[in-house]
C-alpha cells in the first residue's frame, strides 16, 4: 500500500495534509484531513479586560478579522448586560454586509471560479483568477478590485479605520456616522448591486453553461446529507450579524432553533488523537463518526447549509436566485428540498452576496442610520455573554465569561471552519473515494478535484501570522506504505 | 491620499510577527512625517486588502518579518517586489499572499505604486502567542527606522543593491 499527502504547508509545519491511503492495486484504503488552527489562543485572552476582545481578538485571521470584531463584539454586550440602540444595530450590520459581499466575491472569482471557469483539468498555470480574468475579460477585474473597494470604503466610513474596524465596543457603537457619508455609502450600495448583478450574468454564462459543472455538481463524489446551520430571522430567512440560530435535517425537518446563549445545549466538541482542530457535532444527535445521515450528528454551516436552514432571502434578487437555484438542483423552488452537493456551495455564495448587497443598498437609504443615539452605555455588568454571527466561511462563535470586574476568566470560540471540521474530512474522503478505483491512474486532475472538495468550504488555515513569503503551496508525497519511502514530491504553488 | 505609504505588516500578538506593529510605533510622531508626503499604516491584514491599500500610492514601503531560515534572527534585508514567487493556485483565500496579490494588481492593471519595496527582519519565533519581541527582533527595531527615514528621503529609495546593501551594513 503507498500513501499520498497533499500538504499545504504553512508556518504551522506539519498540519494541514490530506493524507491518502492507497491499496497496491490503486483502490483507496482511508482517507484524513488534517488543518491547523491558531492554538492557545482563548487562553491568551484570559486575564484582559473583555472590552478589549473586540480588538484583539481580530488578530485570529488576517482575511476576515470583521467578523471576529462583530462576534466579539455582540458577546461583550451580552456580559454587560445591554442592548444596543437600533441605529447601532443598523450600522453595524450594514458594514458587515459590506465585508460580506467583499469576501464572497474574493472566494467566487480568486478560488471557486478557475475550477469552473477554467476547468479543473486546466494546467494549474492557467487554473486561477487570472485564468478567469483571461476567459471573462480584463473589465471583470477591475469590477472585482472596484468592489472591494466599495466595501472597504463602508467599512472605513462605519468602522472607523480603514484597516481594522473598532467602532463596535460595549453597548453599541462608538461613532456615528454623517449625512455626507450616508449619501456615499448609498452610492456605493447601488454600485454593489450592479456588482452583483453581474456576477449572476458570469454565473449564467460561463459556469451554469457548462454541462461539465452541472454534473460535477449533482455527482455523489461531492454529495453529504448533513445537518445544516445557519444563522435566520424571525421569518428564517437567511442574516450573517444576528438572529436565532436554526439546524435543519437532511430531510429538511427543523432539528433545533435557538438563542445564540444557549449554543453549549446544543453542540458538543469531538476529539481525534491525530487532529488539533476539534469536530463539533450536534450534542441531541450524538457523534456517531464521520458519517452523514439523520442519525449522525455531523453538521455543515457553510453558505449551503445557510440556504438550507432557511426559508429563503430577505432581498428581492437574492430571493429569486435562491428560487432559481433550488429549481434547478431539486426541482422545487421553495428550498424545502435540501441541497446536499458540496460543490454547490459556490453557487450558495453567489446567493449571499446579492443578498449582502441589497442589505447594503437597502439599509444605507434608512434614515434611522442617521441617528447620534449610538451607544447604551453598560452600568452593570452579568459577567458572561455570547456572540455568533455568520462568517463567511460558517457559523462564528464566541463566548466569554468574567469577573465582576469584566476581566476575562474564561474564553470559548468556535469559528468556520471547525464547525465544517467533519463533513470537510467527509467530502474529501467521498471525493477521493468517487475519483480513486482500482486500477485508474492519479493524475493531476484527480488531486485537483480532491482538492475541490474542501476548496468549497473556503477552509481557514490558521492564518494567524502574516509574515513573508506567505505563500502555501501544495504538496503531494507518494511514498510506498511498505517501506516509507518516498517514491515521489511534487511541490505545487503555481 | 499621501504619496509615500509605509504599510508595516505583521501581527502584534505573535511574537516576532509583531516586528511590523513594532516599527509603526517607533515611527509615529517622527518630525520628518509632519514635513513629508508620507503615511505609515500597520495592518494586521493579509489578502486582497493590500491591493486595496497600495492602490492609488506613488512609491511605498512594505515592513514584514521573513523566514529564511539562512540569516541570523534580527537581520534586515531590503528585496525589491519580484524578489516573492507569488503562489497563484489557491485552495484557500488565506493562501493570497503580499507578493500575489502585486503579481494579481499589476495584471489586472490597478495603478499601483511605481516604487515597491520590502524591508524584511529574519525571524527567530513566528509560533508563540506573545505582545513581546525576541531580544534579536527587538534590537533590530531602531535600525530599521533608521532606514525607513533613509528610505523615505530617498536616500535608500532609488538607491543601486550595492548601496543599500552598504546602507544595511552601515
Amino acid at each position: 500500500m503507498r500513501s499520498i499527502t497533499i500538504d499545504p504547508i504553512t508556518r504551522l509545519e506539519g498540519h494541514g495534509k490530506i493524507h491518502l491511503f492507497v491499496k497496491d492495486d490503486g483502490e483507496l484504503a482511508n482517507c484524513y484531513f488534517q488543518i491547523p488552527e491558531l492554538r492557545g489562543f482563548e487562553k491568551f485572552c484570559q486575564g484582559r479586560p473583555v472590552e478589549e476582545l473586540a480588538r484583539i481578538t481580530t488578530r485570529i485571521c488576517g482575511v476576515c478579522p470583521d467578523a471576529h470584531h462583530m462576534a466579539a463584539a455582540k458577546a461583550t454586550d451580552a456580559v454587560f448586560g445591554v442592548t444596543i440602540p437600533p441605529a447601532a444595530f443598523k450600522l453595524r450590520t450594514l458594514m458587515y454586509n459590506a465585508f460580506f459581499a467583499g469576501d464572497h466575491t474574493t472566494h467566487f472569482y480568486a478560488l471557486g471560479g478557475p475550477d469552473f471557469v477554467c476547468g479543473p483539468d486546466a494546467p494549474a498555470a492557467e487554473r486561477n483568477i487570472l485564468g478567469v480574468i483571461a476567459k471573462v475579460g480584463l473589465d471583470a477585474g477591475k469590477k472585482v478590485i472596484g468592489m472591494r473597494a466599495a466595501g472597504q470604503k463602508i467599512i472605513e466610513m462605519i468602522g472607523g479605520k480603514k484597516v481594522h474596524p473598532v467602532t463596535a465596543i460595549p453597548g453599541g457603537q462608538a461613532k456615528a456616522i454623517s449625512k455626507t457619508e450616508q449619501e456615499e455609502i448609498a452610492k456605493l450600495g447601488d454600485q454593489m448591486v450592479e456588482f452583483a448583478k453581474f456576477t449572476v450574468q458570469v454565473l449564467n454564462d460561463i459556469v451554469l453553461s457548462n454541462k461539465a459543472y452541472l454534473e460535477m455538481i449533482l455527482s455523489d463524489s461531492y454529495a453529504h446529507q448533513t445537518y445544516n446551520m445557519g444563522l435566520v430571522d424571525e421569518n428564517n430567512k437567511v442574516t450573517f450579524y444576528d438572529g436565532k440560530v436554526r439546524v435543519v435535517g437532511p430531510d429538511g425537518k427543523e432539528h433545533a432553533k435557538y438563542e445564540p446563549a444557549r449554543y453549549l445545549d446544543y453542540v458538543a466538541e469531538h476529539v481525534e488523537s491525530y487532529s488539533y482542530l476539534k469536530y463539533p457535532y450536534l450534542k441531541k444527535i450524538g457523534w456517531k463518526g464521520f458519517v452523514d445521515g439523520v442519525d449522525s450528528g455531523v453538521y455543515k454551516a457553510s453558505p449551503l447549509s445557510r440556504l438550507n436552514a432557511s426559508d429563503g432571502m430577505t432581498t428581492p434578487l437574492a430571493q429569486a436566485e435562491y428560487e432559481r437555484f433550488y429549481e434547478t438542483l431539486t426541482g422545487d423552488k421553495s428550498g424545502k428540498k435540501m441541497v446536499h452537493s458540496t460543490l454547490a456551495t459556490h453557487w450558495a455564495r453567489v446567493v449571499e452576496l446579492i443578498n449582502a448587497c441589497e442589505v447594503v443598498q437597502k439599509m444605507a437609504r434608512d434614515e434611522e442610520i442617521l441617528s447620534p443615539n449610538v451607544r447604551t452605555i453598560p452600568t452593570g455588568i452579568v459577567g458572561e455573554g455570547v456572540g455568533i454571527v455568520e462568517a463567511p466561511r460558517g457559523t462564528l462563535t464566541h463566548h466569554y465569561r468574567t469577573d465582576n470586574n469584566g476581566i476575562v476568566v474564561e474564553a470559548n470560540l468556535i469559528v468556520g471552519t471547525t464547525n465544517n471540521n467533519a463533513p470537510i474530512s467527509m467530502s474529501v474522503k467521498r471525493a477521493a473515494e468517487g475519483l480513486i478505483k482500482k486500477g485508474s491512474e492519479i493524475t493531476e486532475g484527480t488531486l485537483n478535484r480532491i482538492e475541490m472538495a474542501f476548496r468549497a468550504y473556503d477552509p481557514c488555515f490558521g492564518c494567524a501570522t502574516h509574515s513573508l513569503p506567505g505563500e502555501m503551496p501544495m504538496e503531494v508525497v507518494v511514498h510506498d506504505a511498505e517501506s516509507g519511502e518516498v517514491v515521489s514530491t511534487t511541490r505545487r504553488h503555481c | 491620499m499621501k504619496s509615500v505609504f509605509i504599510l508595516c505588516l505583521g501581527n502584534e500578538i505573535v511574537a516576532d510577527d509583531g516586528f511590523g506593529f513594532a516599527v509603526s510605533r517607533e515611527l509615529e510622531g517622527d518630525p520628518l512625517l509632519d514635513n513629508e508626503d508620507v503615511e505609515v499604516e500597520f495592518a494586521a491584514r493579509a489578502g486582497y486588502y493590500l491591493i486595496d491599500c497600495l492602490s492609488g500610492r506613488r512609491r511605498a514601503l512594505i515592513v514584514d518579518t521573513i523566514r529564511t531560515e539562512r540569516d541570523e534572527p534580527g537581520t534586515l534585508r531590503f528585496h525589491e517586489k519580484d524578489a516573492f514567487t507569488s503562489s497563484r493556485h489557491l485552495t484557500s483565500s488565506h493562501q493570497i499572499s503580499l507578493p500575489t496579490a502585486l503579481r494579481l494588481a499589476e495584471e489586472l492593471k490597478v495603478p499601483m505604486p511605481e516604487r515597491i519595496d520590502v524591508l524584511t527582519v529574519e525571524a527567530l519565533d513566528l509560533e508563540t502567542l506573545t505582545e513581546q519581541l525576541t531580544p534579536q527582533v527587538a534590537a533590530a527595531v531602531p535600525r530599521a527606522v533608521e532606514l525607513i527615514r533613509k528610505w523615505i528621503t530617498e536616500e535608500v529609495c532609488y538607491a543601486s543593491h550595492e548601496e543599500r546593501k552598504t546602507a544595511l551594513e552601515a
